[in-house]
């Protein structure tokens, strides 16, 4: 019945973005970690979870070539797009700069690929995509 | 009156459903305050829906299958919104739905949970409401980045709920709303408009007396020590002053209307047989709910389809008007509680003024209404609000309120929602006892 404290993760996962840190969340009781970072462990269902800071290494393991159809994201061109698994276990739907129609052949015969997190300006606000490890 | 309203005859559910579990936030407006903006729909949700969970006793793997209710879409800019909300509370891949009824989305929010839950196919089923009735997304930025929405702002918005085939080009539907009940209850029962402008002035200060003494309130100040503030010593005087709370239409005045702001509220359901597999406290059943809907070409429709809702829940649970001990009512047009409460039996055909006028429906009253402070003091997040009402209503009758409990511990609650030019529902609910 009490007014909790409720604390901004979506805010503060921007905030450490500013910062050049990405954030996830470590649940206290499997070690599940979350990206992005929310409340509860959707692997066991514990409601305690904690910050973590991700260390940006990932691999990809699907990749598709963009075609630069997207207007809003032809500024980051070239990319692709494929599911990340970062260091930490977590896996998200990506964008992976540096993959070209040329090059993705030799990305794709090598899956999982190696990857890391970059930040990214957007209008307004940081975003994370990932990169190809050279 | 001619209206016609066609009538429903209910069933009884194929098996008992109770309430485990409830939650919900503070009402806030989150972009004026540092502490919270940048709060986001999924946070909202989230906090009342664990809340609900841990009320409950369930984790999040117990939950089959969740409801979802959002009024308006420009809070969030999203128009399926359930499908992030899994995210937040541990249900990624969780089956769920979306449903929207403006501000009576709260009260068909336990609708949905019972049928779902009575019908045999989930046996755990949350329902939870989330609503930024006071900040506007920005599309194509992330959630936590958001501007007030302005009263014009908003208002514009209420064009949704009305028909456009007639009902908006007649004009009149929208704007009688606003005093519909109230001319009908002064016209039916003798009432000066002085005499109702003050029975309305009287529910605006007892909704205000209930809501600060309750922490998730958005209001924290009564209204006595306002007028006082604004060189007023009778407080009859301000509440009747057309400058500090002018007139909205013939009888409503502005503070009799809602605070809208930003919240969410959340249920858990279960077979009334498994309760006990997961929370010690009593077992809330839902003894079924009346439905009715009449938009806003027809006029008196909140008197014509809160006595459909009444008389189908009566109706089908046997329960009479003398068994109910307390009662909630979506009051974003503050008349609504007098009309509402006698339709119901709660206060006396023609008398329920009297009772509102000498405080009696107040927390510490003999005949409580809204005891959380209804929509004009609580704060109206429009979809959450019903819940929030659920949340209020499970406390006093588990006795847990402290200061704020009623008098007499309820057994039997009746919570009449109402919203989106109009859906009502009238539910009983009752402590199911061992």
């Amino acid at each position: 019945m009490k007014a909790a404290k409720m604390e901004k993760i979506v805010k503060t996962f921007y905030d450490q973005l500013e910062k050049g840190k990405i954030m996830g969340r470590r649940c206290t009781a499997c070690g599940n970690v979350e990206f992005p970072p929310v409340f509860i462990c959707n692997k066991c269902g514990c409601f305690e979870t904690e910050w973590i800071e991700l260390s940006g290494k990932a691999t990809f393991q699907s990749l598709m070539v963009a075609n630069g159809q997207t207007q809003k994201y032809q500024d980051l061109m070239p990319y692709g797009l494929g599911a990340v698994t970062l260091e930490e276990g977590s896996e998200v739907n990506a964008l992976i700069g540096g993959i070209t129609p040329e090059n993705a052949e030799e990305y794709r015969n090598k899956l999982p690929a190696g990857c890391h997190a970059k930040i990214v300006q957007r209008d307004g606000y940081k975003t994370v995509m990932f990169e190809v490890d050279k | 009156m001619n209206t016609v309203v066609n009538q429903t005859k209910l069933h009884p559910y194929s098996r008992s459903v109770s309430i485990i579990g409830v939650g919900c936030t503070p009402f806030m407006n989150t972009v004026d305050d540092p502490e919270t903006e940048g709060l986001t729909e999924g946070e909202l949700f989230g906090y009342a829906t664990m809340e609900a969970m841990q009320d409950a006793g369930v984790s999040p793997k117990d939950v089959d299958f969740y409801f979802h209710g959002q009024a308006a879409p420009m809070g969030s800019d999203y128009i399926t919104p359930n499908i992030m909300a899994a995210n937040w509370v541990g249900m990624k891949g969780k089956g769920s739905i979306h449903h929207s009824e403006a501000c009576c989305t709260g009260y068909l929010a336990l609708e949905q949970a019972v049928n779902a839950v009575a019908s045999g196919k989930y046996n755990v089923v949350l329902s939870g409401c989330v609503e930024f009735g006071d900040a506007i997304a920005i599309p194509y930025k992330p959630a936590c980045f958001r501007r007030k929405m302005p009263m014009n702002e908003f208002l514009e918005t209420t064009r949704w709920i009305y028909d456009k085939a007639y009902t908006l080009g007649m004009m009149a539907g929208p704007v009688i709303n606003f005093d519909d009940s109230a001319e009908y209850y002064a016209r039916t029962y003798g009432l000066s408009v002085d005499e109702m402008d003050t029975v309305i002035c009287h529910m605006a200060l007892n909704n205000r007396y209930n809501a600060v003494h309750h922490s998730l309130a958005i209001v924290k100040e009564d209204f006595p020590e306002i007028a006082k503030k604004a060189g007023y010593e009778n407080i009859m005087d301000y509440m009747k002053s057309d400058r500090e709370n002018p007139k909205m239409g013939e009888y409503l005045r502005l503070l009799g209307t809602e605070i809208k702001c930003d919240g969410a509220a959340a249920v858990i359901v279960c077979p009334t047989e498994m309760a006990s597999q997961f929370t010690d406290q009593k077992p809330i059943e839902v003894l079924g709910i009346g439905s009715a809907c009449l938009e806003s070409s027809n006029h008196n429709l909140e008197i014509h389809a809160t006595r459909e809702a009444v008389r189908q829940v009566y109706e089908l649970t046997g329960v009479t008007p003398e068994e109910i001990d307390l009662m909630y009512i979506n009051d974003f047009m503050i008349p609504s509680q007098l009309v509402a409460a006698e339709i119901a039996g709660y206060l006396p055909e023609g008398e329920g003024w009297k009772y509102i006028s000498e405080g009696r429906t107040r927390f510490d009253g003999d005949r409580p209404i809204n005891t959380n402070g209804g929509r004009t003091s609580f704060g109206h997040a429009h979809a959450a609000s019903g819940l929030a009402d659920l949340y209020e209503a499970v406390h006093q009758m588990r006795g847990d309120c402290g200061e704020r409990q009623v008098k007499k511990l309820p057994k039997t609650v009746m919570l009449r929602g109402f919203g989106g030019s109009q859906n009502v529902t009238a539910a009983i609910i009752r402590t199911k006892e061992a």
